[in-house]
């Protein structure tokens, strides 16, 4: 379980005002928002990578921010975050990079062959060819490569909890296929709680069991799929349908 | 700025506030560059205290840092000899004994230029390389990265770098005095005709045993100066590519500011 309560952070202006939001255990939950609203900060205060400045967020009840050092350790063993742009160790190649997903402790246990056999196995899982580019370096693969060498490094730890950072964005339809068939597949079977920020509304309201909306540092929505296309609130409209989006553009202040 | 200001009656009087302004800024960044560093040093403390940090590693930055700056070190220490050398000897046409030059040439290498030519060059060679390093690793996400999969970044890259820069400057300003005195002791020779035996015979009429002491301490301050500063301004970039350039010449003048500083922190406090 996923749990933000209050959580606030200002850069130069304020980003999130005060975000409430709870995602329950095994779920698929996705968030949408404008470009720049903040969905990025809000995934990255999950784990710390971001401190906000009032607020706090608990996973399983446990503390985020104010449970110590240990603690902190411990949630980032069982959550895996993709990021938005990957954010592949360059000096590092694919294979170091997915070995750099499992644990320090879980690392010493294991035998480098076993290391191995789950580095392949996250790859073939995101649809990549292992043989071909396990030796490669980061600079060497293309955009949506690297986006799904950085989804294999998230979830080759099978972690609880996923933190998807538009791991579509940027594939092919094939690809993007693949991508979700992997996060219904890791929800469903795995019980993997995800949270999925994208901007593939169409895909995120058919997958996930909720969904939300972050507008202007708040959530201005959050329901299920079916009330969010019911909503008679122009921003999620224009969000669910192309024609409302292109009504919108002169209309609300969507940056 | 002027009277007719609604805000004027608790304004300070114009020359006051144009003077104080700009000291309290400088102020404010100094405080907190140092509490931004006090707790970066925290942290590496910890995390030797803790054996969280990699020997083989140590092992590597000492090669990066110290065995690949040697030839430019030499290079460099040799031009400084070259040049005490000459000048001095421009400078000792009195009744001043010519082997004097000995003394000149072995104390203001190993006294000054030795460890501070060799600190300059590494910050260009190493401390430049750390921040925009660690820079990069910052914009694009990758210290982020390191902590989300469990790992410390301060313990992987910030605090072996600092051990190696304490462990490899010293040894370097080590080579640096010895190519330098060497290299000046041959200038003597050549341009004064000053023999080999008479330059160390000069150099040891006033060498004291605590002088090659001070110089290698010199090196290990210079050597944890430069990676502290490097990490510390490599980890607070921001802003893309051009954010990384513009850290890099800022952590370039840090570094060498702070080494000309706590270089003339030395004579008072240990000689
Ligand atoms: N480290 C930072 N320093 C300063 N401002 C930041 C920082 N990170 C994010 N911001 C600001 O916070 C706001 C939200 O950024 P964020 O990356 O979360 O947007 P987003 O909702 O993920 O957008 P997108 O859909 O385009 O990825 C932006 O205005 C951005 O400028
Ligand atoms: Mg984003």
């Amino acid at each position: 379980m996923i749990e933000y309560k209050g959580v606030y952070k200002a850069f130069d202006e304020p980003v999130l005002s005060g975000v409430d939001l709870r995602v329950e255990s095994g779920e698929m939950f996705a968030l949408f928002g404008p470009s720049g609203t903040g969905k990025s900060v809000l995934l990255k205060t999950t784990l710390a990578l971001i401190v906000p400045d009032r607020g706090d967020v608990c996973i399983d009840n446990q503390s985020v921010h104010f449970g110590g050092r240990g603690t902190l350790a411990r949630i980032r063993e069982k959550v895996g975050y993709v990021f938005q742009y990957a954010a592949l160790f360059d000096s590092l190649n694919v294979f170091e990079n997915i070995r750099m997903g499992l644990p320090e402790a879980t690392l010493k246990r294991m035998t480098e062959k076993e290391v191995a056999h789950k580095a392949w196995e996250a790859l073939e899982l995101v649809n990549l060819e292992p043989r071909m580019i396990l030796s490669k370096l980061p600079a060497e693969l293309s955009g949506g490569m690297k986006k799904r060498v950085g989804i294999a490094r998230a979830i080759v730890g099978r972690p609880e909890i996923l933190l998807w950072d538009e791991p579509t964005t940027g594939l092919d339809p094939v690809n993007t296929a693949a991508v979700e068939r992997l996060i219904t597949q890791l929800s469903e079977e795995l019980q993997v709680t995800s949270l999925l920020v994208t901007h593939d509304v169409e895909g995120g309201l058919e997958m996930c069991d909720r969904v939300a909306m972050l507008e202007g540092g708040r959530l201005r929505f959050c329901g299920t799929p079916e009330e969010f296309k019911n909503s008679d609130d122009p921003v999620v409209q224009a969000f669910e349908n192309r024609a409302a989006a292109y009504a919108a553009i002169d209309v609300l202040d969507v940056r | 700025m002027n009277g007719n200001n609604p805000s004027a009656n608790t304004a300070m009087p114009v020359p006051l506030q144009a003077v104080l302004a700009p000291v309290g800024r400088v102020a404010h960044t100094v405080a907190v560059h140092a509490g931004e560093i006090a707790i970066l040093l925290w942290k590496v403390g910890r995390a030797y205290t803790e054996f969280r940090v990699s020997v083989r590693e140590i092992a590597r930055q000492v090669y990066i840092i110290g065995v690949q700056s040697i030839p430019i070190v030499i290079v460099t220490a040799g031009l400084a000899g070259i040049v005490t050398s000459q000048q001095g000897g421009y400078q000792f046409t009195g009744s001043i004994p010519l082997y004097v030059m000995g003394s000149v040439v072995t104390q203001s290498i190993v006294l000054e230029m030795g460890p501070v030519l060799t600190a300059i060059v590494l910050v260009g060679r190493v401390g430049a390389r750390i921040t925009a390093e660690l820079g990069t690793m910052k914009v694009s996400e990758q210290i982020d990265a390191l902590y989300s999969v469990g790992r410390d970044p301060i313990e992987m890259l910030a605090a072996p770098r600092i051990l190696a820069g304490i462990i490899a400057l010293p040894l370097l300003v080590g080579i640096a005095n010895l190519f330098g005195i060497l290299a000046g002791m041959y200038t003597a020779e050549l341009t004064m005709g000053l023999g080999q035996e008479s330059f160390f015979y000069g150099a040891r009429l006033f060498w004291h045993s605590w002088d090659l002491l001070y110089s290698l301490l010199k090196g290990v301050a210079f050597g944890f100066v430069i990676p502290t500063i490097a990490i510390h301004m490599g980890l607070r970039t921001g802003g893309g590519a051009a954010g990384v350039g513009l850290q890099t010449t800022q952590s370039v003048m840090f570094m060498t500011l702070t080494i000309l500083i706590v270089d003339a922190m030395f004579p008072p406090l240990f000689l």
